[in-house]
C-alpha cells in the first residue's frame, strides 16, 4: 500500500462536483482507493462516501491506494487534489 | 393573508391548481423471490436515470446549465455504487425494493442533515427527492402533468419535486406556493430562473385552498392572499403592473454607464464574499468590486489559509473582473466574527476590542501572509488593499510599511505585482472620521463603512432590540460624519466610496451625490436599481434636498423629507 498526506485547497472542499470528479477519476483503477480524514476511512470511489466525510477547504487528508496500480492511482489522486478538483 | 419565505420576487395573481400528492404507501413484506425483486429494482433505477437525465437536459436547454446541475447531481448520486449497491444488498437479503430504497436514502438523509455545512445539508433534500422519485416509479404513481395547466395558474403544492418543476411552462404559471422549501431549495432556484413569483414554506397551504380559488402571490414580501377582498385585489393589480414596468425599466440600465441626470459619471461597484460572487458581480453589471470580504477564506477553515490558497482566491476574483478594480478588505476578524483557531480571547466588549486591523497588526506574521497574497494577485488585475477599522494614522502607516517591505522582497526575487497597488482606509469609526483629513494624506482612497460607522457614532448595538431604534444612518450625527469624510477625501484629491448598505438606499443616494461620493458599492442584485436611482438625480437637485435635510434636527424629520423627495 502507498499513501500520501495532502491538504484540500479548492474553495468548496469535497462537495458534489469535486467529489464526483474525484470518485470518477479513481474508479478505473484496480486498486482500492481510500481517504482517511479525522480518523475515519472513506471509499474514494464513492461520491456519497466522499461527501459524507464533510471535507472542507484546508482539511488535511491522507490518500491510501492498495493494489496492482497503486502508484499510478496515488499519483493521479494527488494531481487532482492539487489542481483543485475542477472547482 | 398567509406568510412564507419570499423565494422569487414579483407579484402573481391567478387561479389556484392544487397538486395533491399520492401517498407513497407499500407493504414492507419479506420477499421470497429476491431475483425478480432485484430485477424490478434495477429496472426502476434505469427508468429513474433515464427520466432524470431527460429532465436535466430539458432544463439545461430551457433554463440553463446552472439550474440543471441539481438533477445532474441526483444522477451522480444514484450512479454511485454505494447507493444502489446498499439497496441491492438489502433486496438480496429479502427486503422489498421500496423499503430498501427508503432505508438507504433515510440513512444518508440523516447523515447529511446533521452536517455543520449548509451546502452539505442541501444534499439531504436532494436525497429526499431521489427517494420520492424512486418510490413513485416502483409504485407506478404518475405525477400530475403540470405542463398542461391553463394560463394564469398559481401552483400550490406541499413541495415541488424536480420532475414537477421541469414541466412548468413559464407562460402559464403566474405563481408558486409550497409548504416546504427555502431560498436555496430546488423549487426556489427554478422559480427565480423562470422569473415566476414564489412564496415557500407557507404552513398547511394545500389544506387551506381548493382548485380555482383566486390567489395573490407576493414573492417580494413573502405574502399570500387567498380569495382577496376587491380592494386588496385592485391594489395588487396596480402593484403588479408597477413591478413589471420597473423590471423592464431596470433591464434598460444593463450595460449603461452610471451617471447623474446632468451627466456626472460615478462608479458603481459590488460587495462580494467569495471569488464565485465575483462572477455574480460581473453578471449583474457591476463596474468593479468595492468590497471583497476576505473572511470566508478564514471562516470556512480549520487553520490559517496559506499564502497560495489566499493568492488563488484573490487572483480568481481579479481575473473574473478582467481589469476592473477589486478592493480587497484585509481580515476583519473579531467583533461578532469569531474564528476559533485564531484563539482571540473572550472579551467584555468585542466591538471595542481586539478586532480587524488591531488583530492583524498584533499578528504581523499572519497579516504578512495575507498582504503578500494580495500584492501577488495584483499582477492579474486592478487589485487594491483596504484596511478595516482604522482609528489612527499609525495603523495605516504600519500597513503601508508592510506593503513597501513586500514590494522590496518581490523586486529582489522577481515576483510580479502591480507597482501602483493602492492602499486605502475603511472609514467606519468616529475617530477615523474626525481625523479623515490626516488619514487622507496617507491613504490612496477611502471607503465609508456605514454599518459600523452608524453603530459606533450612535453607540448602539443594532442587534439589541431595546436600542435598535437609534440605529439609523439618517441620524444627523451620522450624516454630518459622512459629509465630513467625503469632504476630506475630495479636498485631498482621493476617491471616496461607500460599501455599507446605505450606498444602495434610495433615500441616501441624493445625499451621497451632493456630498461628492465617487464610488457606490452595493449588493450585486442592487446594481441596476442603484444605477436607475442615480440617473434620476441631477447634482443641483441633490444639493437642494441635501441642504434642506441637513438643516433639520431629527432623524424622523430627515427621513420624512427624503421620502417625499425620493425617486424610485
Amino acid at each position: 500500500m502507498v499513501s500520501q498526506k495532502i491538504t484540500v485547497t479548492n474553495e468548496q472542499g469535497m462537495h458534489m462536483r469535486p467529489a464526483s470528479v474525484f470518485s470518477q477519476a479513481m474508479t478505473p483503477f484496480a486498486s482500492d482507493v481510500k481517504i482517511v480524514f479525522n480518523g475515519n476511512t472513506f471509499d474514494a470511489k464513492s461520491v456519497m462516501m466522499l461527501m459524507s466525510a464533510c471535507i472542507k477547504c484546508g482539511a488535511e487528508i491522507e490518500v491510501q491506494c492498495d493494489g496492482a496500480d497503486e502508484a499510478d492511482a496515488l499519483k493521479k489522486a494527488i494531481e487532482l487534489i492539487e489542481s483543485g478538483l475542477g472547482d | 393573508m398567509y406568510n412564507g419565505i419570499a423565494a422569487s420576487r414579483g407579484i402573481g395573481i391567478g387561479s389556484i391548481c392544487v397538486i395533491t400528492e399520492h401517498e407513497l404507501k407499500y407493504d414492507a413484506v419479506k420477499v421470497e423471490d429476491t431475483e425478480s425483486e432485484k430485477a424490478r429494482f434495477d429496472s426502476a433505477l434505469d427508468q429513474f436515470k433515464k427520466e432524470t437525465s431527460e429532465m436535466a437536459e430539458d432544463i439545461r436547454k430551457r433554463i440553463g446549465p446552472k439550474e440543471a446541475e441539481i438533477l445532474e447531481g441526483h444522477l451522480v448520486m444514484m450512479s454511485d455504487p454505494t447507493m444502489s449497491g446498499e439497496m441491492s444488498k438489502m433486496i438480496a437479503a429479502g427486503q422489498c425494493a421500496e423499503s430498501a430504497v427508503e432505508a438507504v436514502c433515510d440513512m444518508f438523509i440523516g447523515m447529511f442533515s446533521k452536517m455543520d455545512d449548509d451546502l452539505m445539508r442541501q444534499r439531504a433534500s436532494d436525497i429526499s427527492d431521489i427517494k420520492v422519485s424512486l418510490l413513485k416509479i416502483l409504485l407506478g404513481i404518475q405525477d400530475i402533468d403540470i405542463s398542461k395547466v391553463a394560463p394564469g395558474t398559481v401552483l400550490v403544492a406541499r413541495d415541488l419535486t424536480p420532475s414537477m418543476t421541469s414541466q412548468i411552462v413559464k407562460e402559464n404559471v403566474v405563481g408558486i406556493i409550497t409548504e416546504v422549501g427555502g431560498k436555496t431549495s430546488h423549487s426556489a432556484i427554478l422559480a427565480r430562473a423562470l422569473e415566476i413569483p414564489a412564496v415557500l414554506s407557507v404552513p398547511d397551504i394545500t389544506a387551506l385552498v381548493k382548485d380555482k380559488d383566486t390567489a395573490i402571490v407576493d414573492g417580494t414580501e413573502g405574502n399570500v392572499y387567498i380569495n382577496p377582498e376587491g380592494d386588496i385585489l385592485s391594489q395588487y393589480i396596480i402593484k403588479r403592473e408597477e413591478y413589471i414596468k420597473k423590471q423592464a425599466e431596470l433591464k434598460g440600465f444593463f450595460g449603461k454607464e452610471t451617471a447623474t441626470s446632468d451627466g456626472i459619471k460615478l462608479e458603481l461597484f459590488c460587495n462580494i464574499g467569495t471569488p464565485k460572487d465575483a462572477k455574480k458581480a460581473v453578471e449583474c453589471d457591476g463596474e468593479g468590486v468595492g468590497l471583497f470580504r476576505s473572511e470566508f477564506l478564514f471562516m470556512d477553515n480549520t487553520r490559517m489559509p496559506t499564502e497560495d490558497e489566499q493568492f488563488n482566491a484573490y487572483k480568481e476574483a481579479a481575473q473574473t473582473l478582467g481589469g476592473k478594480p477589486v478592493i480587497i478588505r484585509t481580515l476583519d476578524v473579531g467583533g461578532d466574527k469569531d474564528i476559533p483557531y485564531l484563539n482571540i480571547k473572550k472579551e467584555e466588549n468585542p466591538f471595542l476590542g481586539y478586532r480587524a486591523v488591531r488583530y492583524c497588526l498584533g499578528n504581523k506574521d499572519s497579516y504578512m501572509i495575507q498582504l503578500r497574497a494580495i500584492v501577488r494577485a495584483s499582477a492579474f488585475g486592478k487589485v487594491k488593499i483596504m484596511v478595516p477599522l482604522v482609528t489612527c494614522v499609525e495603523e495605516i502607516r504600519a500597513v503601508k510599511e508592510m506593503v513597501a517591505e513586500i514590494k522590496k522582497d518581490f523586486d529582489a526575487n522577481g515576483i510580479a505585482y502591480d507597482k501602483d497597488i493602492e492602499v486605502g482606509c475603511m472609514i467606519e469609526t468616529p475617530s477615523a472620521s474626525l481625523i479623515a483629513d490626516l488619514l487622507a494624506k496617507e491613504a490612496d482612497f477611502f471607503s465609508i463603512g456605514t454599518n459600523d460607522l452608524t453603530q459606533y457614532t450612535m453607540s448602539v448595538d443594532r442587534g439589541n432590540a431595546d436600542v435598535a431604534y437609534l440605529y439609523s444612518t439618517f441620524q444627523p450625527s451620522v450624516l454630518r460624519s459622512i459629509k465630513h469624510i467625503i469632504e476630506c477625501g475630495v479636498n485631498a484629491g482621493i476617491p471616496v466610496g461607500m460599501c455599507g448598505e446605505a450606498a444602495a438606499d434610495p433615500l441616501m443616494i441624493p445625499l451621497l451625490i451632493s456630498f461628492g461620493l465617487t464610488e457606490f458599492s452595493v449588493n450585486p442584485v442592487l446594481v441596476l436599481t442603484a444605477r436607475c436611482i442615480i440617473s434620476k438625480w441631477s447634482k443641483a437637485e441633490a444639493d437642494e434636498i441635501t441642504a434642506k435635510a441637513l438643516a433639520l434636527e431629527t432623524e424622523g424629520e430627515i427621513v420624512k423629507l427624503l421620502k417625499e423627495a425620493a425617486k424610485e
